[in-house]
């Protein structure tokens, strides 16, 4: 399908396109034009990733400068599908367009995933495939080459230093199977490939943490030019992922590792000025210059990167007492005997980095400057030192980034020391958390750097959340609704048990036998009803395992088992994948299963329940964090403080994302069909923060039900569904083909010159749109923008 | 175990241990008791003769001995090498200075030429006595003030979390008393119901938005009020590339006339004139004992004399049309004044 959006001729690779796809697309050409941020909520399962993909690849090829396209993704089976989604649009562009554009798609990820050399790419730990992968291929192993030494390179890496530079992969889009076999039958390194190719690709699809953990970014990331269009997709997570990747947790483990690390170097030191004294001479006399002159070595086979983000850093020339790499080994076990010292205390502490170096340097006569500068640091001795068992050395690493990042930001982040595991334990198990509290802080250079943001998920409510704590400026911020020819999801707030008493998963109640007896009586039912699967989410492993035990008491688990089979999801990821597994298997051979899991564990995102897989999501409780953790207080208060962002707010906003995140799990696309339940009284406050496409769908009638209430409307609702029903249907209301489309434009336009009539009439046409209200203003709305 | 007396924590769960900075052997609390409180003794670890004394037993603060020696000799080194970035020209010479000092550290721990070393740090020390001591009191000011400032902050979070409970407490007071009054309001009044829900709710909301905005303004202010910055002093010295520390003059004495003097410029006073009418009051007792003093009265005439030099009439006359005018403020004070007048009299009624 060929359509314009304004002036730009976009080539969607399908028949009939949605209006939501149509109106999304609008936006993000807007924003492109303005060249600014934005946020956008869509409901899963109505093609996000091929409007974007295909609105954007537009809007490169016709632009000028050809922009280039960073899409992030959160899983890898997210990126393969982006990938996927790409390649057959760019087939559908050459058929329509009748030539081939010059265009490179390229992923990327690990390098266990994209490795061919025949025994590394047997290691089971993705880490120990990147160290031994670095020991084949790093620049000194090379140079000891070409002195003659007796080394063990990769030949795939090698024979990529025989082809142009520039050109390393034909032009097209290349997914990762499809670059893996390029790879073996040209006999190159498919991971290298990608990542030197990453300067010259149109569109790169990765994951978030290439561009967002500074550690990765800085390597990864770098060469990126300013103006590219970078997008973030299924985003609703995304201040968690800025805070987990700068965020460091120590243990005694660790610390003592890294002590073997420190006195490992020590005698490396020692054997490298026996021999090779003038090595070290000259690594001292680059850092006499600074680090700019030092970083000139730096290539993408350097080990450790540095996770401060200011470039100060750079420019300026390491301190004095730590140039000497006998005086920086030194220097680093002072350090980690300091931290020693500090886990031995058997209470709580949780202090401001100024405080925590304020005592350092009491006590150790640490200052602050060489602290920032001891990753660097690090990462240069390594290089000089030409280790290769470099995993060895990661805890090192991990305590030098620890101090890097504590002398750099003064707020924002905060140390606590946990001595013990639970309050109950008596032996201690100290772990020193330091956490960041500020999302802002990782994301701020994307921000700074790329011209235009684009955030966005099926979940995102309330949008103005995320541009307040992640600190930037939207162009614009949207939600869009579902276009249904049929009502095809049923969404139901559940408060009163069929005996009427609440229903909730709220601290002080949540173990009262008869709020657990109600529960167990609501999936009993559902588990009658429902055709296929069911999926049922708890707030808490520990609230789970709490109520399956009680239910087993009660007789409610052998009912249910007489319908549906019941499989459980474990903190385990293989126990969980085989329950997966078996829960289809029931789901494709007849009565179906119910499997019960957790509101933020591994199953409530990324996996989903298409078609027969769900037919019925029950949520029970509402998915709050545990708010006794120190970690989560401290974020709280720091939010409150500088965003200010009410405790309750958050933690509110929070459990239900997480909530919608459980939801969405059902509805995959337009033609599925799923009932949603939210048992817990404390939704019926919560209603305004679900996500528009929900809030549009969830009557008044349906918003306060008992049980048995619940039980018919589904009933209803089931029977409504399994009316014979084609796609034909939908035509021309929830998907529109050329003509429908040039129909919505023509009448748009109209709508448009009656608008501006009025305006001209009464001067305030806005006003009057105002009186619309409700839900179809927001359709106006829409179309009106578009 | 203590290496002296081998009881094990087994036998005394809470068994202590103390090292002494001069050998840093490690030993229990009871055997530091037993062997040094009747004054200095020998090390009792088999090939330290070394003699320690009681007082300088303390706790170990690192598990590795080694580090622990290490502090301490740095502790000793920072005592006497304690100069900022800001006493040098470039980063370059501070970061140099920084290596040297490293390298006398280094030195002590490793036991390298610690006699030179020693001799050296020694020779330095006399040397810069004033500068160290300069620094050292400046690094303590800085200390106080920083501390100052962290009880500062730790009192505004300690304020601001307060203000936070009671603004809670406050919404939540807010809310149900406005729940109430919407109950009461439905009991009492005639109406439709759903309009009089409404109106209530709306109320609310416009109450709640208002004071958000309120409280969000106070607490600008308090952002604005809260802040200060505290500057640091720097400090000279004779190192290579040093910054030259000029001397700030001394302080004049306090001229309360601001430079202006009352020197006599036409004329010298002597210590006596021969003045027939005076030569009585000068010896005569009634007068001086009423403090009447000549020279004061010679000094008035001398002055009244010769006053009339130094004053050109020309000059003055001149300069009398300006000085003459009233000035710019005065006039503006008074056409306000006027003004005030003015309105006064047309306020009549």
């Amino acid at each position: 399908m060929r359509f314009n959006i304004e002036e730009l001729e976009v080539l969607f690779p399908y028949p009939s396109i949605y209006p939501e796809q149509y109106a999304y697309m609008c936006d993000l050409k807007r924003t492109l034009d303005a060249g600014g941020h934005c946020v956008l909520e869509m409901p899963s399962g109505t093609g996000k990733t091929v409007s974007l993909l295909s609105l954007i690849v537009a809007y490169q090829q016709v632009q000028p400068e050809k922009r280039k396209l960073i899409y992030c993704s959160r899983t890898m089976s997210e990126i393969e599908k982006a990938l996927a989604e790409l390649k057959a649009l760019m087939k559908y562009r050459t058929e329509q367009l009748g030539y081939e554009e010059e265009f490179r798609g390229l992923g990327l990820t690990s390098r266990k995933n994209l490795c061919l050399h025949p025994s590394v790419k047997r290691e089971k730990s993705g880490s120990v495939v990147d160290a031994r992968c670095r020991s084949l291929t790093a620049g000194f192993v090379k140079e000891k080459k070409e002195r003659g030494e007796d080394v063990e390179m990769c030949v795939y890496h090698d024979n990529l230093d025989l082809l142009e530079p520039h050109n390393l992969i034909p032009p097209g889009v290349w997914t990762f199977d499809g670059l893996l076999k390029y790879g073996e039958s040209q006999k190159q390194c498919p991971y290298f490939t990608a990542r030197r190719m990453m300067p010259y690709c149109n569109v790169i699809i990765y994951s978030y943490h290439y561009l967002l953990d500074p550690k990765i970014a800085e390597r990864v990331s770098r060469e990126l030019s300013k103006d590219c269009i970078v997008v973030f997709d299924e985003a609703h997570n995304i201040d968690n992922v800025c805070i987990e990747s700068l965020s460091i947790d120590l243990t005694e483990d660790s610390l003592r590792k890294a002590t073997r690390g420190v006195n490992n170097l020590d005698r490396k030191i020692t054997e490298m000025k026996s021999t090779d004294a003038e090595k070290l001479q000259s690594e001292y006399a680059k850092l006499v210059q600074g680090l700019q002159e030092a970083d000139e070595a730096r290539n993408e086979d350097a080990f450790m990167s540095n996770p401060a983000l200011p470039d100060d850093l750079l420019k300026e020339a390491v301190p004095g007492n730590i140039r000497r790499a006998e005086h920086f080994v030194a220097f680093l076990k002072r350090f980690i005997e300091y931290l020693k010292t500090r886990m031995k205390v058997l209470h709580v502490i949780s202090e401001t980095p100024p405080s925590f170096l304020n005592h350092l340097r009491d006590l150790t006569f640490i200052e602050r400057k060489p602290l920032r500068f001891c990753a660097e640091r690090l990462t240069s001795l390594v290089r000089t030192l030409e280790l290769t068992n470099i995993e060895d050395y990661q805890p090192l690493q991990e305590v030098a980034t620890f101090a890097t990042l504590i002398a750099t930001y003064e707020t924002g982040f905060l140390l606590i020391l946990e001595p013990f595991e639970s309050d109950t334990a008596t032996v201690p198990n100290p772990i020193l958390h330091f956490t960041c509290l500020d999302a802002a802080i990782a994301i701020k250079p994307v921000f700074e750097r790329f011209s235009s943001v684009i955030i966005t998920s099926g979940t995102m409510s309330p949008l103005d959340m995320y541009p307040k704590m992640l600190a930037f400026s939207t162009v614009i911020q949207q939600s869009y609704t579902m276009t249904l020819a049929r009502k095809s999801f049923l969404p139901m707030i559940v408060p009163r048990g069929t005996d009427q008493s609440r229903i909730t998963s709220a601290f002080q109640q949540r173990n009262d036998p008869s709020v657990i007896r109600n529960y167990g009586n609501l999936l009993t039912e559902f588990c009658k009803l429902t055709p296929d699967g069911i999926v049922v989410f708890f707030p808490s492993y520990l609230y789970m395992e709490g109520i399956i035990s009680m239910w087993q008491g009660m007789g409610i688990l052998d009912t249910v088992w007489k319908y549906k089979l019941i499989l459980v999801e474990t903190p385990d990821s293989q126990e969980t994948a085989l329950a997966l597994e078996t829960y289809r298997t029931a789901c494709n051979n007849g009565r179906g299963a119910v499997l019960l899991c957790v509101a933020r564990g591994k199953v409530s995102e990324g996996i989903d329940f298409d078609h027969h897989y769900g037919r019925t999501v029950l949520c029970i409780g509402v998915p709050f964090q545990y708010t006794e953790s120190r970690i989560l207080k401290a974020r709280l208060e720091f939010l409150r403080e500088t965003y200010r962002i009410k405790e309750q707010e958050f933690l509110s906003f929070d459990a239900m994302r997480h909530a919608a995140q459980c939801l969405g799990r059902v509805l995959r696309g337009k033609d599925d069909y799923g009932i949603m339940v939210m048992a817990d009284r404390r939704f019926l406050s919560k209603r305004q923060q679900l996500p528009k496409w929900i809030q549009q769908a969830l009557d008044d009638k349906y918003a306060d039900l008992s049980v048995d209430q619940a039980v018919s409307a589904a009933k209803a609702f089931l029977r409504e569904m399994s009316v014979p029903w084609s796609r034909v249907e939908q035509r021309g209301v929830s998907t529109w083909d050329a003509e429908d489309l040039a129909m919505h434009k023509a009448k748009q336009e109209e709508e448009m010159i009656r608008m501006l009539e009025e305006e001209a009439q009464n001067g305030g046409g806005m006003v009057e749109v105002d009186e619309y209200g409700g839900d179809d203003l927001d359709e106006v709305m829409a179309d009106l923008d578009a | 175990m203590c290496p002296v007396c081998k009881s094990a924590r087994y036998l005394n769960p809470d068994m202590r241990f103390l090292v002494n900075p001069e050998c840093y052997h490690k030993m229990c609390e009871s055997c530091v008791d037993r062997r040094f409180s009747q004054g200095p003794a020998a090390c009792p670890i088999a090939g330290c003769k070394r003699t320690l004394r009681k007082a300088r037993f303390r706790t170990q603060t690192f598990e590795d001995i080694k580090v622990e020696r290490e502090v301490d000799l740095r502790r000793e080194v920072a005592s006497v090498f304690n100069r900022e970035e800001d006493d040098f020209e470039t980063l370059q010479d501070y970061n140099d200075y920084l290596e040297q000092v490293e390298n006398v550290t280094w030195n002590l721990i490793n036991d390298i030429d610690v006699e030179d070393t020693r001799r050296k740090m020694d020779a330095y020390k006399e040397e810069n006595r004033r500068q160290i001591t300069r620094n050292h009191s400046n690094a303590a000011q800085e200390a106080i003030s920083r501390k100052a400032r962290e009880e500062e902050d730790h009192e505004l979070t300690r304020l601001r979390r307060a203000d936070a409970r009671r603004e809670d407490e406050l919404e939540r007071q807010e809310k149900s008393d406005a729940r109430k009054g919407i109950i009461n309001k439905l009991a009492t009044t005639k109406g439709d119901a759903a309009s009089i829900a409404r109106e209530g709710r709306r109320a609310e909301l416009k109450k709640s938005s208002a004071q958000r905005v309120a409280l969000d303004k106070k607490r600008d202010g308090d952002v604005f009020a809260a802040g200060t910055e505290n500057g640091d002093a720097g400090s000279g010295f004779t190192f290579k590339g040093l910054k030259k520390r000029v001397a700030p003059p001394p302080e004049k004495p306090y001229d309360p006339y601001g430079g202006w003097s009352a020197e006599k410029e036409y004329f010298s006073q002597q210590d006596f004139y021969d003045w027939d009418y005076l030569s009585n009051a000068r010896t005569d007792p009634r007068h001086s004992a009423g403090g009447y003093d000549i020279n004061d009265y010679c000094a008035r005439a001398l002055c009244d004399a010769f006053s009339g030099f130094g004053v050109f009439i020309e000059d003055e006359v001149s300069g009398r049309d300006l000085g003459s005018t009233p000035s710019m403020a005065t006039t503006a004070a008074a056409a306000v004044g006027g003004e005030r007048v003015d309105a006064k009299m047309e306020d009549v009624f």
